[in-house]
């Protein structure tokens, strides 16, 4: 359980306006995610799912509005604030010349730790990655076992925010059903997460509530629940967007 | 430390970057051995002259001792002069490598001397020698463009740069780490070979240091501008072909120019023209009469004004007379010539302020003796040496004193500062 997640929300954000290119993508957003809680931001392309990690991340100034990130403002203090963050790309991009432990120890290094072997290897069994391929250089790594790589990295940081973009694009059912088990074992842990994804399906099986984004802003927010009718679920996905 | 030493061993298992600094180290370390190799070459030029010189004088003196007459002792010895390279010279040869730094002279008229030697191979001129200046001047910014262009687009090409971004606890830290060892890896493989070099020549300390530091600033003129351009955050392609496109314009291009603009608005006439000049003055000597160049001789030389007149016939000091009026007479056109090639200098190293590589250039050459200064200075050395000849040997040739097997023994040296003198 990492220490530095507090009571209430991990992120907040509360009318979130962002502009690139001169043209305004995100609109007076407004949504929030516990400790604990995997929140899904579905949306179509251009909807604002990118800008709203990046904002988080602090690479991109908002033009108004407020953001938290487990007590740091992204605006203001961005490396304090990635400082709460752990990152997963849609695709996960490493040092192809190194192995998955040099990986690690290089990103865990940037981030200001270092872990010792012992801890590398919890965390990637955790993660699931294979003992066997742990010394391989990740350059004939599959996306999955890159996914896990970071997951891993995730871990060891121990930070209370994590967001996930696009994370099971292009992933086997296979490997889809076992990054929702890693998701679910961080959430457990007490990590708050973000995750922006078309997927649908995977948003319903591991998320806690599901966002929907349209034209910079949240336009419909559910709760998905057991035995939910996904086709309904994917009518109403289809509606917002087109709203 | 840990991170430096993680970036470290990133950097090297990159595909490219151990080839590259090995390359580079190669590349240093070839152009070292050969500048090494030409000045040691040269010190066993110089070293070789002496005893040749000496086996010379023998052969004259033998035959000049019998009639004893000092006109043909100071026509026939050739004495030798010769400019030792620095123990820096193997960094830039500079001009080396196409002025003569052997000469032979005689008591004759002595421009054209100095001059006869500036014919150069077209061969080993064009290219010019490949020192360890070239190096670092032309090829060391390409091997940093080559390590450098991709520092932050190669992050975002890889994918790599946004969850870099959301885990680094300062970019700048991380870009500074990255920047160091790409730079300083680069400069101790062109300077290691240098530091070797300069210890087996055993060059002082304050001038190794003084152009290790010239080198120094020279690369990270070339990291600050790779840097640069990698703030614009074109792709990889578009970095190195700029940075390409800037080192081009920047060592060749515009050096190249500046050298046209030059020569164009600073006209100096070659000195085998000098060479022409003095010879035909002196071939006319030979139709003039010989009281009018005795007159003439007399302006300058006052002091054998009052030796024995010459007759008819051929005589030494009539000969000697109208050889030094070949000087007098070209003394406006050398001084012009000098004055020439010195303006044309000065404006080069008014370049070099703008241009880093002529001003590297100008800097090493200076430093390593071989520029146009320490060529002008060898022949203002030589010059006050054939001073010293005629000097020894006038004495003997407008008083008709007989030159013996003694007086060859106390003729002028190169590099010695004092002679015998028969009056």
């Amino acid at each position: 359980m990492n220490e530095q997640a507090g009571p209430g929300p991990v992120i907040e954000i509360r009318d979130l306006e962002v502009s690139r290119g001169g043209s305004r993508v995100l609109d007076r957003l407004s949504l929030s995610v516990a400790a604990g809680e995997t929140y899904a931001l579905l949306g179509g392309n251009g909807s604002g799912k990118s800008t709203t990690l990046a904002t988080l991340l602090g690479l991109l100034r908002p033009d108004g509005g407020h953001i938290n990130v487990a007590g740091a403002d992204p605006a203001a203090e961005p490396e304090a604030a990635r400082r709460q963050i752990a990152y997963l790309p849609e695709n996960v991009a490493l040092y192809e010349q190194l192995s998955a432990y040099e990986n690690i120890a290089y990103f865990m290094a940037l981030a200001g730790a270092e872990p010792d072997a012992m801890r590398m290897d919890e965390a990637l069994d955790a993660a699931g990655l294979q003992p066997e391929a742990r010394e391989r250089r990740v350059g004939s790594y599959s996306k999955g076992m890159r996914q896990k790589v970071a997951i891993a990295m995730a871990v060891l940081r121990d930070v209370p925010v994590l967001l996930l973009d696009e994370p099971t694009s292009g992933l086997d059912p296979r490997a889809t059903a076992d990054f929702n088990q890693l998701v679910t074992r961080l959430k457990q842990r007490g990590t708050g997460i973000l995750m922006v994804t078309h997927d649908l399906l995977g948003a319903a099986d591991c998320a806690d509530r599901i966002g929907f984004l349209a034209q910079g802003r949240i336009v419909e927010e559910i709760v998905p629940s057991a035995g939910m009718d996904v086709l309904a679920l994917h009518h109403r996905y289809t509606e917002a967007a087109a709203a | 430390m840990a991170i430096w030493l993680h970036e470290l061993k990133l950097f090297l298992r990159q595909r490219m970057a151990l080839p590259l600094l090995l390359l580079t180290l190669a590349v240093a370390s070839s152009a070292v051995v050969a500048g090494v190799a030409e000045v040691s070459r040269q010190h066993d030029v110089i070293e070789r002259i002496q005893p040749q010189q000496a086996e010379d004088e023998a052969a004259v003196a033998a035959f000049v001792t019998v009639s004893g007459d000092p006109g043909s002792a100071a026509y026939y010895t050739f004495h030798a002069t010769w400019d030792e390279p620095s123990p820096l010279a193997f960094a830039a040869l500079g001009q080396r490598d196409v002025a003569p730094y052997v000469l032979r002279v005689r008591a004759l008229s002595l421009e054209s001397q100095i001059h006869e030697g500036e014919n150069y191979n077209a061969e080993t001129a064009l290219p010019g020698r490949f020192d360890w200046a070239f190096v670092l001047i032309y090829l060391a910014p390409l091997f940093l463009i080559a390590l450098l262009h991709d520092l932050r687009s190669g992050e975002r090409e890889a994918g790599r740069m946004a969850m870099i971004q959301s885990m680094v606890r300062s970019e700048r830290s991380l870009w500074l780490r990255r920047v160091a060892w790409r730079v300083g890896l680069t400069y101790l493989a062109l300077s290691t070979p240098f530091a070797i070099g300069a210890a087996i020549m055993a060059a002082p300390a304050s001038e190794v240091l003084a152009m290790l530091g010239l080198a120094a600033l020279y690369v990270l003129f070339w990291a600050v501008l790779a840097l640069l351009v990698a703030r614009l955050k074109f792709g990889s392609v578009t970095n190195a072909a700029s940075l390409a496109a800037t080192w081009l314009v920047l060592t060749l291009v515009l050096p190249g120019l500046a050298l046209l603009a030059i020569n164009a608005a600073i006209p100096v006439r070659q000195g085998v023209e000098l060479t022409l000049a003095q010879r035909e003055l002196v071939h006319a000597g030979w139709d003039r009469p010989k009281e009018e160049t005795m007159q003439d001789f007399f302006q300058v030389h006052p002091e054998w004004r009052d030796t024995p007149p010459v007759g008819l016939g051929f005589h030494y000091k009539w000969y000697y007379a109208f050889q030094h009026m070949g000087d007098v007479g070209v003394a406006e056109q050398t001084t012009a010539y000098r004055a020439g090639l010195e303006a044309r200098d000065g404006w080069t190293r008014r370049i070099g302020y703008l241009l880093p590589a002529v001003g590297v250039q100008v800097g090493l050459h200076r430093l390593a003796e071989t520029d146009l200064a320490a060529q002008m200075a060898y022949q203002d050395r030589i010059r006050a040496f054939h001073d010293r000849l005629r000097t020894f040997y006038y004495p003997y040739v407008f008083n008709d004193v007989t030159f013996t097997m003694d007086d060859f023994a106390r003729a002028p040296r190169w590099g010695q500062t004092t002679t015998g003198d028969p009056s």
